[in-house]
C-alpha cells in the first residue's frame, strides 16, 4: 500500500508577461487615491524634509498634501491667474511659484500671504527653483529670459537672454550654487554658470523641451521633449548618451526613483514608463486614465503621484510589507490550528531520544480512488466543478494516468446523460489548449467509440457533440493556416541561410537568391 | 484623437493649463418656433436680424449707446399674436387666431440696462434700467406672463414687469456674479448660476435646491424635461466656461441630487445650445451644441437616471470650404427642426452669416434615402470624429436651397458637383490602385503608435479588425522599423491566447509584404525562431485532429440523417417503391426493434448491432438498384 505513487500533476509554466524583479517591485502599490483638483495639474514637488509633504500646482492654487492625507493640509490661493511650478526649498520652509501674470511669489510654508513678490518678467513664468545656497531664486519665463533673484531684498541679480523661445523647464544644481540648467521651446537645453554670466554648454534636443532632470551625481542630464527622452553626459561637455523613444505623444515629465536606479517618464499618451538606468530599457509600464502632465516620486518610492489634464491627481502608495504578511499569516490559521500543530514545531535537543514515526501520507481523493481501482469514481472526482474550472491540469493528469493504466475506456464508459455532458463540457472547454490537446483527442475518440450507438437520443449530448465538431473544424482551419505560415517561414529560412555562405561561393549565387524572393511571394 | 501630432497636444496642454479667464462670445439666437429670424449682436454693438428663409438682412438696429454699453446677451420673447402692434402687451389666447410671430427681443448690456426691441415695429420698444449696478449677463423671458428676468454682475436677479416697465422684485442670488438664468417650461421655477447653480421657487423667491460642482462660471442652463419636479423626472443641463462637458442634473424628490447624473462630452466649451425637451420617459432629449471651436455636436439621450460614462455625440459636424486645403468654417449657432431630421445651421462670419437647413445628420440609414446629394459649393461635412482629414463623407448631404444673395461663393454646376462626389467615392473604394483610404492610413499610424509605446488598448483596437483588405493595407504602409516589433507582438499573442486566428492574418500579411526585408535580416532565425516553435508545437496534433474530425463528421451526419429519416422513413420507401420481400421485412423488423433501441441508454451488443443495421439500411436505401445495395441488404438481414 505504501508503494502507491500519487498522480503527478504536471506543472505548466504560466503564460503571459514575464515576471521580473521590476514588475514585482512596481506592482507592489495600492490602488490609487484619486483627488479632483480645480484644473489641470501642472506640477508636483515633494518636500525634501520629512514628513515629505508634496505641493500640487493646479489652476490658480497650490495645495500641499501630507504623505497620507486625502485633503490638502495647506493651500495657497492668492494667485491672480494660473499658477505654475510650485517648488520647495531644500529645507522645506519656503515655497516658490510662478504665475501667468508674470509675478513670482515666495511663500512661507506655514504662512498664507506671499513673503516676497518678484516682479520683472513680462510674461508668464513657468519655471521657478531655489539655488543650492538657498538665498537665490531661478526663474524662467515665456518672455525668453531666465533670471536670478536675491531672496532677502527681492531684487533681480542677473538676466540671461540666450534662449529664443519660451522657457518651460529647468533645474538648479544641488551641489554647486552657481550652476543651473534651463530647457526651452527653442529645442535647446542650456547649462548656465552664474560666475561667467553666460551659458557654458548648449545641447540641442531637437524638439521643444518639456522637462529636464539632473542625476543626483549631476554627471548626467535627462531632457524630455516631443516623443523623445534624451540623456546627456555633462562631464563630457554635453555629449548625447542615449535617446529613448517609447512614447507616442509628447513626454511631459521626468522623475528618478530615489536610489537613482530607475528613470520614469510620463507622457500625454497616458503612460508612465520605467527605465533601467544601466541599459535604458523599459522595465515597467503604468497606464493612467488621461494625459499626464506631471509626475513625482516620494523619497524611497513610498508613493507615486501623477497629475493629469482632466484635473485628477492620482496617488499610489506603496504596500506595507509587514501588513501584507500579517494578513496572509492570519488567513492560514484556522481554529483547529493549535490542535494539529501541537508539539509539531518542537525542535529536538541533543540528548533527546528520537522515536521515528512514519509520516502519514496524504492522498488526494482521486488518488485514494485510483488506489482502490475505482477508475470511474476517480474520474468523477477529477471532473468536479471546482477542479474542472479552476485546475484543469488535475483533471488532465488523472485522465493521463488512466490512459497510462489502459483503463480510460472503462472510466469513460457507463455514464448517464448528465455525466456524459459534463465530460463533453470539459472537452469543449479545454480542447483547443495546445497543452491538453494530445490527451483530450484520445479521450474524445474513446468517448465516440463507446457512445456512438446512443448518439441521436439526447438533444443535449447531440448539441454538445455538434459544438465539439464545430470547434475541431475551426481549430483545423486555424492549424491549416498556421501550417501555411510555417511553409512561408521555411522558405524564408531557406533563402536566408545560404546567405551566410555567399562570400565563399561567389557573387553569382547571391544574385540568384535575390531573384528567388519574388517567387516566395507568388507561392504564398 | 491618438493620431493628432505632438504640436496639437502641446497646445492642448497650454490650453488646459491656462485656467478660466472668460472669453468674448457674441450673442446669437434663433427666434423660437418658426426659426424665422436669427438675431446677432456684433462686436460693434449693432443688432442685426436675419431672415432665415430669404437669407437676407431683415433689420438692423444700432443702440444709441452701442459702444459704451455693448450688448452682452439677447433673448427672444415668447411668440405672440401681432395684431395691433406692441401696445398690447398682454397676450390674449382667446383672441382670434392670427399667426403667432416672434416679436420682442430683450438685450442685456454691459452698462446694466435691458433694451426691449420690437421686430414688428422695427424700433426700440422700451428700456428697462435703474435696477442693476453691474453689467447684465443674461436675460430670460417668462414663458407665459409678460415677465423678464435678468441676472447681473452685481449678483442680483431682477424680475421686470413689461406691462409697467418697472422692476417687480429684485433679490441677491449669489455671492458671485449671476452668469446664467433659465425659467422652467411651466414657469414656476427659475435656475440661476454663478459658480453654484440655484433653483428658485418663483412664487416665494426662495431657494428650492442648490447644485454644486462647476469650478468655473456657468454659462449655459437649460431645462431638458417638462415634467414636474416632484416626480424625479425633472432634468436640466448646465455648461461652464472652459469646461468640455455638459452636465445633466436630476431634481430628485428626496434631495439626493448632489452630483450630475449624465454628462455629454464636447470638443470645446459650449457656445450655443438648442434642445428639444422630452415630455415623457419614452421620449429622447435631442440636443445640438455648437462649441467654441466651431463644431456642432448632436446628441440623443433618454433621460431616465444616472449614467456613469460621459456620452459622446451621435454626430459631429464641421463646416469647411472646398479649397485644395479646406479650412474649417466655424459654426455660430444651430437649432433642431421640428422633425427629427433637420438642423438649421448658421456659420461664417458674424457680419455675414450663412444660414442653411441641413437634412438628416443623425441617422446614417436615412442619408441613403436622399435622392440627389448635392455638395454645397462652399461647405462640406467632414467625417465625424476626424477633424482635419480631407475626405468628405460620402452620403451626407445638405438639402440646400439656392440662395439669392450668396456671399462670395461661385456656384458649381450640377455636373461638377456630381463629379466631385464620384471622385470621392472612387478614392474610397479604389483599393486596387493603392490610393490612400482613410481607414487604413489611420490604422497604420495607430499601430505604429501602439507598438512604440506598447499600449495594449490601441493594439487591441487595431488587431480586432476582421477585414483582410484593411489588414493588408495597414501592413503595407507600416514603416520598416515597426515590422519587427509587430512580429514580436504577434508572437507574444500566439504564446498567450488559445485562438489567435485573427493574428494569423496579420502574420501572413507581414510575411507577404515584407518578405525581402525579413529575408535580408542577418539574424532572421533567432528573430522568428520562437514564433516558429510556437506554431510548430501547435500544429503537432493536426493529423490526429483531422482524424477525429472525420469521425465526428461521420457520426453527426448520421445523427442528422437519423432524425430526418426517422420521420420520413416510410415516405422514402414509397418513393423508391421497393417491394422486395426482404426489404419490407427488414423495414418491419427495424421499426419494431427501433423503439427499444431509441429509449435504451446503456450500450449493449444487441442495440449496437441494430444501430449498425439501421445505418447500412439507410445507405442501401439511398442507392437503390445498385449492386452494392444488394450486398448491403444481405448484410442487413444477416445481422438481424
Amino acid at each position: 500500500m505504501a508503494s502507491f505513487k500519487p498522480t503527478k500533476i504536471q506543472v505548466y509554466p504560466k503564460l503571459g508577461e514575464k515576471v521580473t524583479q521590476d514588475t514585482l517591485y512596481w506592482k507592489n502599490y495600492k490602488a490609487p487615491v484619486q483627488i479632483k483638483e480645480f484644473g489641470a495639474v501642472t506640477s508636483i514637488d515633494f518636500s525634501p524634509v520629512t514628513p515629505h509633504n508634496f505641493a500640487v500646482t493646479a489652476f490658480t492654487r497650490i495645495h500641499i498634501y501630507g504623505p497620507f492625507s486625502q485633503e490638502p493640509v495647506k493651500s495657497f490661493t492668492r494667485f491672480k491667474d494660473t499658477a505654475y511650478c510650485g517648488r520647495f526649498r531644500s529645507d522645506g520652509q519656503l515655497l516658490v511659484a510662478g504665475c501667468e501674470d508674470s509675478v513670482v511669489r515666495l511663500f512661507d510654508v506655514s504662512g498664507k500671504v506671499a513673503l516676497r513678490l518678484f516682479k520683472g518678467h513680462t510674461k508668464a513664468v513657468h519655471l521657478t527653483d531655489f539655488t543650492s545656497d538657498r538665498y537665490q531664486i531661478l526663474t524662467g519665463s515665456d518672455d525668453y529670459t531666465c533670471r536670478l533673484w536675491d531672496i532677502p531684498n527681492a531684487t533681480e541679480l542677473t538676466t540671461y537672454r540666450e534662449h529664443t523661445d519660451y522657457i518651460r523647464c529647468g533645474v538648479t544644481s544641488k551641489l554647486n550654487r552657481d550652476l543651473f540648467i534651463t530647457g526651452s521651446y527653442d529645442h535647446t537645453v542650456k547649462l548656465f554658470d552664474a560666475r561667467v554670466e553666460k551659458s557654458v554648454i548648449t545641447m540641442d534636443h531637437g524638439q521643444p523641451v518639456e522637462s529636464v532632470l539632473l542625476y543626483p551625481s549631476e554627471g548626467l542630464l535627462v531632457s524630455a521633449g516631443g516623443r523623445h527622452v534624451k540623456v546627456w553626459d555633462l562631464l563630457k561637455g554635453g555629449q548625447p548618451l542615449v535617446s529613448l523613444k517609447n512614447h507616442h505623444k509628447t513626454v511631459t515629465s521626468l522623475a528618478l526613483s530615489s536610489n537613482g536606479q530607475r528613470l520614469l517618464s510620463a507622457s500625454l499618451d497616458r503612460h508612465v514608463k520605467v527605465y533601467s538606468t544601466t541599459n535604458y530599457k523599459v522595465v515597467h509600464n503604468f497606464d493612467y486614465a488621461a494625459s499626464i502632465l506631471s509626475l513625482a516620486l516620494a523619497p524611497d518610492d513610498e508613493s507615486i503621484v501623477v497629475g493629469m489634464t482632466n484635473s485628477i491627481l492620482s496617488i499610489k502608495h506603496r504596500k506595507n510589507q509587514e501588513d501584507s504578511k500579517e494578513i496572509a499569516g492570519q488567513q492560514r490559521r484556522r481554529p483547529s490550528y493549535r490542535v494539529f500543530v501541537k508539539g509539531k514545531n518542537y525542535v529536538p535537543k541533543q540528548d533527546d531520544y528520537l522515536v521515528s514515526k512514519p509520516v502519514k501520507e496524504h492522498l488526494a481523493k482521486y488518488d485514494k480512488q485510483l488506489r482502490r481501482f475505482n477508475v470511474s469514481k476517480a474520474l468523477d472526482t477529477a471532473l468536479e466543478t471546482w477542479i474542472r474550472f479552476r485546475k484543469p491540469e488535475i483533471t488532465m493528469a488523472v485522465i493521463k494516468e488512466l490512459d497510462r493504466r489502459g483503463t480510460l475506456k472503462n472510466a469513460l464508459a457507463g455514464r448517464d446523460e448528465r455525466g456524459l455532458s459534463q465530460l463533453l463540457n470539459f472537452l469543449i472547454g479545454n480542447f483547443v489548449d495546445a497543452r491538453f490537446t494530445p490527451v483530450l483527442v484520445t479521450a474524445a475518440e474513446m468517448i465516440l467509440d463507446i457512445y456512438q450507438s446512443i448518439i441521436g437520443q439526447s438533444p443535449l449530448v447531440d448539441r454538445q457533440l455538434l459544438r465539439l465538431q464545430d470547434l475541431v473544424e475551426k481549430e483545423l482551419d486555424y492549424q491549416k493556416e498556421l501550417l501555411e505560415v510555417l511553409g512561408m517561414l521555411d522558405t524564408m529560412f531557406a533563402s536566408s541561410l545560404p546567405r551566410k555562405e555567399v562570400p565563399c561561393s561567389g557573387i553569382g549565387k547571391s544574385n540568384g537568391l535575390t531573384q528567388g524572393e519574388p517567387t516566395t511571394l507568388d507561392w504564398v | 484623437w491618438e493620431v493628432l501630432g505632438p504640436s496639437a497636444h502641446v497646445s492642448a496642454l497650454e490650453m488646459a493649463a491656462d485656467g478660466g479667464s472668460s472669453s468674448l462670445q457674441l450673442p446669437c439666437v434663433f427666434s423660437p418656433k418658426s426659426r424665422q429670424f436669427l438675431a446677432l449682436c456684433a462686436q460693434d454693438g449693432r443688432l442685426r436680424i436675419w431672415n432665415t428663409d430669404s437669407k437676407t438682412l431683415h433689420q438692423e438696429y444700432v443702440p444709441s449707446a452701442h459702444l459704451s454699453a455693448t450688448c452682452t446677451c439677447i433673448a427672444w420673447g415668447p411668440c405672440r399674436t401681432v395684431k395691433e402692434g406692441p401696445q398690447r402687451k398682454k397676450r390674449k389666447s382667446e383672441a382670434v387666431q392670427v399667426e403667432e410671430k416672434a416679436d420682442l427681443l430683450a438685450m442685456g448690456t454691459a452698462a446694466g440696462t435691458v433694451l426691449i426691441y420690437s421686430t414688428a415695429k422695427g424700433a426700440l420698444h422700451c428700456t428697462l434700467d435703474g435696477a442693476h449696478s453691474g453689467g447684465v449677463n443674461c436675460v430670460q423671458w417668462h414663458p407665459e406672463e409678460s415677465l423678464l428676468y435678468s441676472g447681473s454682475d452685481d449678483t442680483n436677479i431682477v424680475e421686470w414687469d413689461l406691462q409697467t416697465g418697472k422692476t417687480r422684485s429684485k433679490w441677491k442670488a449669489d455671492r458671485a456674479a449671476v452668469t446664467s438664468l433659465c425659467v422652467s417650461p411651466d414657469g414656476k421655477l427659475l435656475l440661476s448660476a454663478g459658480h453654484i447653480i440655484k433653483m428658485w421657487d418663483l412664487d416665494t423667491k426662495e431657494v428650492y435646491r442648490k447644485f454644486t460642482g462647476h469650478s468655473t462660471a456657468v454659462t449655459t442652463l437649460r431645462f431638458a424635461t417638462t415634467r414636474p419636479p416632484d416626480s424625479n423626472g425633472l432634468y436640466f443641463l448646465s455648461g461652464a466656461a472652459h469646461d468640455r462637458l455638459l452636465s445633466v442634473w436630476q431634481v430628485r424628490e428626496d434631495g439626493k441630487d448632489k452630483n450630475s447624473v449624465v454628462s455629454f462630452t464636447l470638443t470645446d466649451e459650449p457656445q450655443h445650445i438648442d434642445l428639444v425637451t422630452s415630455n415623457s420617459k419614452e421620449e429622447a432629449v435631442r440636443l445640438a451644441v455648437v462649441c467654441k471651436d466651431g463644431q456642432l455636436h448632436l446628441f440623443e439621450h433618454f433621460l431616465n437616471g444616472p449614467c456613469k460614462k460621459p456620452l459622446s455625440p451621435s454626430c459631429t459636424v464641421q463646416m469647411s470650404d472646398t479649397k485644395e486645403s479646406p479650412m474649417p468654417i466655424p459654426l455660430l449657432a444651430a437649432v433642431l427642426g421640428a422633425d427629427t431630421r433637420t438642423v438649421m445651421l448658421a456659420y461664417g462670419s458674424h457680419l455675414q452669416p450663412v444660414m442653411e437647413k441641413v437634412v438628416s445628420l443623425l441617422k446614417e440609414t436615412e442619408i441613403h434615402d436622399v435622392k440627389t446629394p448635392i455638395v454645397n459649393a462652399k461647405s462640406k461635412v467632414l467625417v465625424p470624429g476626424l477633424p482635419g482629414h480631407q475626405a468628405p463623407l460620402k452620403g451626407t448631404s445638405q438639402g440646400s436651397e439656392k440662395r439669392k444673395k450668396d456671399t462670395d461663393t461661385k456656384e458649381m454646376s450640377i455636373a461638377e458637383r456630381l463629379g466631385e462626389i464620384d471622385l470621392s467615392t472612387i478614392s474610397e473604394k479604389g483599393a486596387s490602385k493603392g490610393t490612400a483610404s482613410l481607414q487604413t492610413d489611420n490604422f497604420a499610424v495607430l499601430l505604429v503608435q501602439g507598438l512604440e509605446s506598447n499600449d495594449a488598448s490601441i493594439l487591441n483596437k487595431v488587431f480586432q479588425t476582421r477585414k483582410d483588405m484593411v489588414i493588408k493595407k495597414t501592413v503595407a504602409r507600416l514603416p520598416l522599423s515597426a515590422v519587427l516589433p509587430l512580429v514580436e507582438e504577434v508572437t507574444y499573442t500566439f504564446v498567450l491566447s488559445y485562438r489567435a486566428s485573427l493574428m494569423v492574418r496579420w502574420l501572413k500579411a507581414v510575411l507577404m509584404h515584407h518578405t525581402s526585408y525579413l529575408a535580408s535580416l542577418p539574424d532572421l532565425v533567432t528573430q522568428l525562431g520562437v514564433l516558429y516553435h510556437v506554431i510548430e508545437s501547435r500544429v503537432k496534433m493536426f493529423h490526429k485532429l483531422t482524424k477525429l474530425h472525420g469521425k465526428l463528421y461521420l457520426l453527426m451526419t448520421q445523427v442528422s440523417a437519423n432524425i430526418c429519416s426517422a420521420a420520413s422513413f416510410k415516405s422514402v420507401f414509397e418513393d423508391y417503391s421497393l417491394t422486395s420481400q426482404e426489404l419490407s421485412l427488414s423495414h418491419k423488423e427495424r421499426m419494431s426493434l427501433s423503439s427499444p433501441h431509441f429509449c435504451s441508454y446503456t450500450p449493449g451488443s444487441c442495440e449496437k448491432s441494430l444501430h449498425v443495421v439501421s445505418k447500412h439500411l439507410m445507405t442501401a436505401l439511398r442507392a437503390p438498384g445498385d449492386r452494392f445495395c444488394k450486398t448491403e441488404l444481405d448484410f442487413v438481414l444477416f445481422s438481424v
